[in-house]
């Protein structure tokens, strides 16, 4: 009787630690570095996390294995999930100081991780050459740098550019404004006249010219800076007050009150595709390294990018962004290992050719050239924007302020529900600050 | 002696339990005095929670978001649950009958159930509502206006009502014990005094099953406010189009896991069970009127 009670207790104790041990690996915060640098080739194991679609999964495997070729005594764990997802998981992670080893970071919650010490200062690994940058351009690696800590590398670059659909616009005989002058009146004029033509696709879906653009938060950034206005200043604070969101917004009123914008019902049942990617839409801005995942959710190599439209003939005022970071978590017990895997995928040339511009164009000036852009390809066509607009691209990167990625998904929401109808254009702006007040504390 | 085989009883109790046990107190227990605490703080998962004493509470009673997750949570279970009931009950009634291939019957009406939680059936959901699918198709041939549910801020509910219909296999199956547990000479002597298949069902029928509608109303009214899975996915993980599904846990889930407003989404928690407690109480206080127990003597 006594035996079995205590083999009894004995089970539930390690079945009751094995739940309890489900959180993952356990997190030594503070184990210390391990000597010998690159030399050391004690097996070690890392966690590598990102976010992104099948497409770019396939990418980092071919990637990851052309890594265990070349250090066969890191192995490293790979994971993805799509963007809203991941930054759930990472957040959870954080709490319990349990990130990965090395992750896919992105600006926009770079302050957030930075405020307790979650992301390590790759700064020494710099110094010591086990990540060597340098083929990077230097203000842009700024762009990973938070209160004198680099805790993150650009991997790629990205601007905005202007997507447009060449098959909708022959068959609607709607002209494209001229690209290098034209304004946002312009752009709308483009918009209404599309939705004018009255043509269907095959389906029997009527084609648009574009969608609510104002709808997405970096636009807005986009706009401001066209007006010469700072976004976000040094301090953290915005630089914009809710008259400028409401004469933003009202660019577009007459569009919607008119139903000339792509109608936002089939938008959102469309999710996670859209309009241009169901080839109903003629046009919409974006980044310009979407290309590669447009031409393969449209079923088109027939898309075209070029330039955006401005509040002044001419003057963009674009800028490039860090389109994704690469960041090691702080409580990782191998950092030299986390070092080696960041600086292979950041400088390998090889890598370069697998992910083309499929990130963004690569920061890395060997990486850069590796990339095979066959003439025509989606490659060769970002690669050919981006040196197009090089001249216009006159503004720093707005670093996001804290809490960004919350006031994004705000801004995405309201205006879902302005296209809706349900709010105006002021409801919309109060309703934003009220929210971005608390984001940004 | 018998005390002494009493205490090695009560040991071999508890240590039957321990696994249990062991994994409330870690598990639910700690997690939910946790986050008693953090519904008075103000903590976004990075930096140390700060006392902030009631304030959530009162920003909640603001928040125009709130009230409307509210609204759309208490609707899907004011009308949901009722019409899931009936459903069950008619089908439960459907099945009681013996006839050939009842097992297989059974089977086919519960399946919609076992798979009903997870992922796939929400998207197959998504899938057969959406603009062009079967049943925007349908509704066309009966004169529906075209255009898809799920894009379209006044369907959306009632779609996700209609899944939960859809759902009825659990409260079914134990309607269907239920049914199994009332004498058929209660039946027998009703038709000798004369009565109908109405007048049956609602003298023998309902009365005798009351204490399983009880059990199935308070379960399903539960779980009615639980509903996260369905619409997270539905809505593409946005609670929308136009806020319309904007579910109470879904709301929670945003605030606690978009915005990192941990101690806003606690404070949330605790209300919903606070409400969900308060409605549960309610049920039991009127189970006097109108629940009866076998072998009760009244």
């Amino acid at each position: 009787m006594k035996r079995s009670v205590l083999t009894a207790t004995g089970v539930a104790v390690v079945a009751a630690l094995g739940l309890a041990a489900c959180g993952g690996s356990d997190s030594g915060g503070d184990a210390a570095p391990s000597a010998g640098g690159t030399a050391d080739t004690t097996p070690v194991t890392l966690n590598f996390t990102w976010w992104g679609n099948d497409d770019r999964a396939a990418r980092y495997n071919e990637a990851l294995e052309l890594f265990s070729e070349e250090y066969p005594h890191i192995t490293v764990n790979g994971s993805f999930a799509a963007f809203p997802d991941y930054w759930t998981q990472r957040s959870t992670e954080a709490a319990g100081r349990n990130l990965p080893d090395v992750m896919q970071f992105d600006l926009s919650y770079l302050r957030e991780f930075n405020q307790s010490g979650q992301l390590l200062d790759l700064q020494e690994h710099i110094d010591s050459g086990a990540i060597d940058l340098s083929g990077f351009d230097e203000t842009l690696v700024e762009a990973g740098v938070l209160d004198g800590k680099t805790i993150g590398i650009p991997t790629s670059t990205n601007t905005l550019g202007m997507f447009y659909n060449p098959n909708l616009l022959e068959q609607t005989g709607v002209e494209f404004p001229d690209a290098e002058t034209y304004t946002y009146d312009e752009y709308n004029e483009f918009i209404a006249a599309v939705a004018a033509a009255g043509q269907s696709t095959p389906e029997g879906y009527p084609i648009y010219g574009g969608g609510d653009y104002t709808a997405t938060f970096w636009f807005f950034i986009q706009y401001l800076l066209q007006k010469g206005v700072t976004p976000f200043e040094e301090d953290g604070t915005l630089g914009f007050d809710e008259g400028d969101v409401v004469e933003y917004l009202e660019m577009t009123a007459d569009l919607r009150a008119d139903k000339a914008v792509y109608p936002v019902e089939r938008g959102v049942a469309l999710k996670p595709l859209g309009g241009f990617t169901v080839n109903e839409s003629a046009s919409e801005i974006s980044w310009d390294n979407f290309l590669a995942g447009y031409v393969a959710d449209s079923g088109t190599e027939n898309l075209e990018i070029t330039q955006i439209p401005s509040v002044e003939p001419g003057e963009k005022a674009l800028f490039f962004k860090p389109s994704m970071l690469y960041s090691i978590g702080a409580n990782t017990e191998h950092p030299e290992a986390a070092a080696t895997l960041v600086n292979f995928l950041l400088t390998d040339p090889e890598v370069g050719r697998i992910f083309g511009t499929s990130k963004g164009v690569p920061a890395d000036e060997e990486q850069r050239a590796a990339v095979e852009a066959p003439e025509g390809s989606v490659d060769a066509k970002v690669i050919a924007y981006e040196e197009a607009v090089a001249e216009e691209v006159t503004e720093t990167t707005p670093i996001p302020v804290k809490g960004f990625g919350t006031i994004e998904a705000k801004w995405l929401e309201l205006g879902e529900n302005l296209n809706y109808g349900t709010i105006t254009p002021e409801q919309f702006a109060s309703e934003w600050f009220a929210e971005a007040e608390m984001a940004t504390m | 002696m018998r005390r002494r085989r009493k205490a090695a009883e009560t040991r071999a109790g508890y240590a039957f339990l321990a696994p249990w046990l062991l994994g409330f107190v870690l598990l639910t227990a700690g997690p939910m005095i946790a986050s008693l605490y953090l519904a008075f703080t103000n903590y976004n998962l990075f930096t140390s929670p700060e006392w902030v004493g009631i304030e959530n509470f009162q920003r909640l009673f603001q928040d125009p978001n709130y009230i409307q997750a509210w609204r759309v949570t208490a609707l899907y279970a004011l009308i949901g649950t009722p019409l899931k009931l009936v459903s069950a009950l008619a089908v439960a009634m459907l099945l009681n009958n013996s006839r050939r291939g009842q097992g297989f019957y059974r089977s086919a009406f519960y399946a919609p159930s076992l798979i009903g939680a997870s992922v796939s059936i929400a998207i197959v959901w998504k899938a057969m509502f959406i603009d062009n699918g079967i049943v925007d198709r349908a509704g066309q041939t009966l004169g529906l206006p075209a255009g898809g549910w799920v894009g379209d801020p006044g369907r959306t509910l009632p779609m996700l009502i209609l899944l939960t219909i859809w759902q009825f296999g659990a409260p079914m199956v134990i309607f269907l014990a239920g049914l199994k547990q009332i004498p058929t000479e209660l039946y027998e002597a009703a038709s000798v005094d004369g009565a109908g298949p109405v007048r049956k069902f609602l003298r023998i029928t309902l009365p005798m099953l009351s204490p399983v509608l009880f059990f199935n109303l308070l379960l399903e009214t539960i779980h009615a406010f639980q509903i996260f899975a369905s619409a997270f996915i539905i809505s593409s993980g946005t609670g929308g189009p136009a806020r319309s599904t904007l579910f109470y846990t879904l709301y929670l889930y945003f605030r606690g896991f978009r915005d990192f407003q941990m101690g806003y989404a606690s404070a949330m928690a605790w209300v919903l069970v606070l409400v969900v407690g308060a409605i549960s109480f309610v049920m039991f206080r009127t189970q006097n009127r109108w629940v009866h127990y076998s072998g009760e003597s009244k």
